[in-house]
């Protein structure tokens, strides 16, 4: 059976790739530039050159395709064009959505994220809770937006499941949106010897392999029109440090920035970022976030479809000894 | 002494379920009122789960008037007195004149005006006079500035604005605090807010986050402030729009909307 996956050189596309070619499906890869150094290379893996963006290129991709993964989208912190991220994360997703619709695609997979729920009160959050914050960050609002177009097509017939991934880490390529693998890589080379604020900061933390089975086991078994929290342990800074410190036997002395030093600090960056268009460090809506806790459940996914979570200290185990072979 | 109770009427998104939130933080009982299927049960569950505080729901269309009277009977039903009256449900719009119909124009009005008018008569005539009691109407910049796609809905917002200092005048013996609350553009609910994501400078400048707008009204609102006007850029607004002369205000107007007039 073929199968179509969108954002094949992303950190979960790439290897929800591999694990779909390992069980034998075609796989149809879909990346902008089909010499991708992060594109897997296996006999079930055929790259095509297309975009989301471009739905001629995403007609020829999908037809014949019987599942569709539609895991690309803009995740980075800051782009230049901020048009970048409603085209890509909701015009996009309209994209792969209508042509499914339009190609007879039996059911579809969209990776949504656990930042439509964003910052979390004393409980964890599940998927009947509302969303609490406003919308300060472009790609969870542009997240947000994503997810109404998957529910107005499964209104009109279309066999489609949202996973909703939370922070993910595991083995595979240090980018800009693989915010985790930027920490534990900046830690190992004693680079990154901050914790915010007190450090007591909890998020919720995904290892990698267990969301591209839940990403598969949502396809075989989740239930058309829901949506499914994949996720993790919830962890403090400081836990997430310390567990750091003791696999990988590195110990540094680290800084405990003051939340409000960390919120001027952003405002300056911001500023800078306006003025003289450079990439900012970090910016205010993110710098606010970090006064809250964003813990989140899975347990709908492990009742409805036998999702496990790998526990924190072993994931990381298997990160840090990956990223120390990079 | 007893725990406060406070209605908020159009509680299940936006603005008014930060200040449900805001409100369930300091420990005040709620009562929610939206529409149905607005998502009210799942945002009651959820702020009994994470905060010590009862929560009443009550489904109902404002724009009917029973409604009013049927919400302050289910409080007398239950034995509930509220102390706190939010006024914060409305409906808004972004549309030249003839483009809307006048169903939308008349269910505007209804929710914008009438409905706050009735409620609060109903929730003065219930209060228990020995406690201070706090009204919150929900105004909007857009009362106090002329802005053009926005002629009903800044109209119904000067209403509040009159409405609520005339109240603050006539009451300013009883035992009540009443606040205007004047926000600008909250950045809530992004499929009405398409724009938000388009703005740039000054205009993204007034835009403030709802949890913030929520604390400085529930803040303010207890401080007994007439009028609550959250964000800095905002408040310079309204100081400018007090010393500039009106001749200046409208080429501004005018010239911010010479790109977008059809003619």
């Amino acid at each position: 059976m073929k199968i179509l996956v969108t954002g094949a050189t992303g950190f979960i596309g790439r290897n929800l790739c591999l694990e779909l070619a390992e069980k034998g499906f075609r796989v149809m890869a879909l990346c902008r530039n089909t010499a991708h150094p992060y594109l897997i290379t296996h006999k079930n893996i055929t790259a095509i050159k297309g975009d989301i963006l471009d739905k001629e290129s995403l007609t020829r991709a999908m037809t014949g395709c019987r599942q569709v993964y539609h895991t690309a989208a803009l995740a980075k912190m800051w782009c230049r064009d901020k048009n970048d991220y409603y085209n890509i994360n909701v015009i996009g997703t309209r994209n792969v959505l209508e042509l499914a619709g339009e190609l007879s695609v039996n059911k579809v997979v969209y990776t949504s994220t656990c930042g439509v729920w964003g910052p979390t009160i004393k409980h964890p959050m599940n998927e009947t809770d509302p969303r609490i914050d406003g919308f300060a960050i472009d790609y969870e609002r542009t997240k947000y937006l994503a997810e109404i177009e998957a529910r107005s097509y499964s209104a009109k017939g279309l066999n489609i499941v949202t996973v909703n991934p939370s922070r993910v880490y595991g083995e595979g390529p240090i980018t800009d949106s693989n915010s985790v693998g930027k920490m534990i890589s900046g830690y190992l080379k004693g680079k990154w010897r901050i914790i915010p604020g007190k450090g007591t900061q909890v998020s919720n933390y995904a290892y990698l392999d267990d969301v591209v089975r839940g990403h598969i086991a949502a396809m075989e078994q989740g239930i058309s029109g829901n949506r499914y929290i994949l996720g993790g342990e919830d962890i403090s800074f400081n836990t997430f440090f310390s567990t750091l410190q003791n696999i990988s036997g590195k110990t540094y002395g680290m800084l405990k920035l003051p939340q409000k030093f960390i919120e001027a600090y952003s405002r300056f960056e911001s500023f800078k970022t306006t003025l003289t268009g450079l990439p900012p460090v970090f910016l205010p809506e993110f710098a606010a976030r970090l006064r809250k806790d964003q813990k989140y459940s899975s347990q709908k996914a492990i009742t409805q479809l036998n999702y496990s979570i790998t526990p924190f200290e072993e994931g990381m185990a298997r990160t840090i000894n990956h990223i120390k072979s990079l | 002494m007893n725990r406060l109770t406070a209605i908020v009427t159009g509680a299940s998104e936006g603005l008014g379920k930060s200040l449900a939130l805001e409100l369930a933080s300091r420990e005040i009982d709620l009562v929610l009122v939206s529409l149905p299927e607005s998502g009210l049960p799942e945002l009651a569950n959820f702020i009994r789960k994470n905060f010590e505080v009862k929560v009443t729901i009550f489904e109902a269309d404002l724009t009917l008037a029973e409604n009013c009277t049927s919400l302050f009977t289910l409080l007398k039903s239950e034995e509930l007195t509220a102390h706190i009256l939010v006024n914060n449900a409305g409906l808004g719009n972004w549309s030249w004149f003839e483009d809307m119909n006048l169903g939308f124009y008349k269910k505007q009005i209804e929710l914008n005006v009438i409905a706050p008018v009735l409620l609060t008569h109903l929730f003065l005539a219930q209060l228990d006079e020995e406690r201070t009691a706090y009204l919150l109407n929900v105004g909007s910049l857009a009362g106090r500035f002329v802005v053009p796609k926005k002629q009903v809905y800044g109209a119904t917002k000067s209403f509040i604005s009159y409405f609520t200092r005339c109240l603050q005048l006539e009451m300013e013996r009883a035992n009540i605090s009443i606040s205007l609350l004047s926000p600008g553009g909250i950045n809530t609910k992004p499929e009405l807010l398409v724009l938000n994501h388009t703005l740039k400078g000054i205009a993204k400048s007034t835009i403030t986050e709802p949890d913030r707008v929520a604390y400085e009204a529930i803040h303010g609102m207890f401080l007994g402030k007439r009028e609550i006007i959250p964000g800095g850029v905002n408040k310079l607004m309204v100081v400018l729009n007090s010393i500039l002369p009106g001749f200046v205000k409208d080429m501004i107007i005018k010239s911010k909307l010479k790109p977008v007039v059809k003619m």
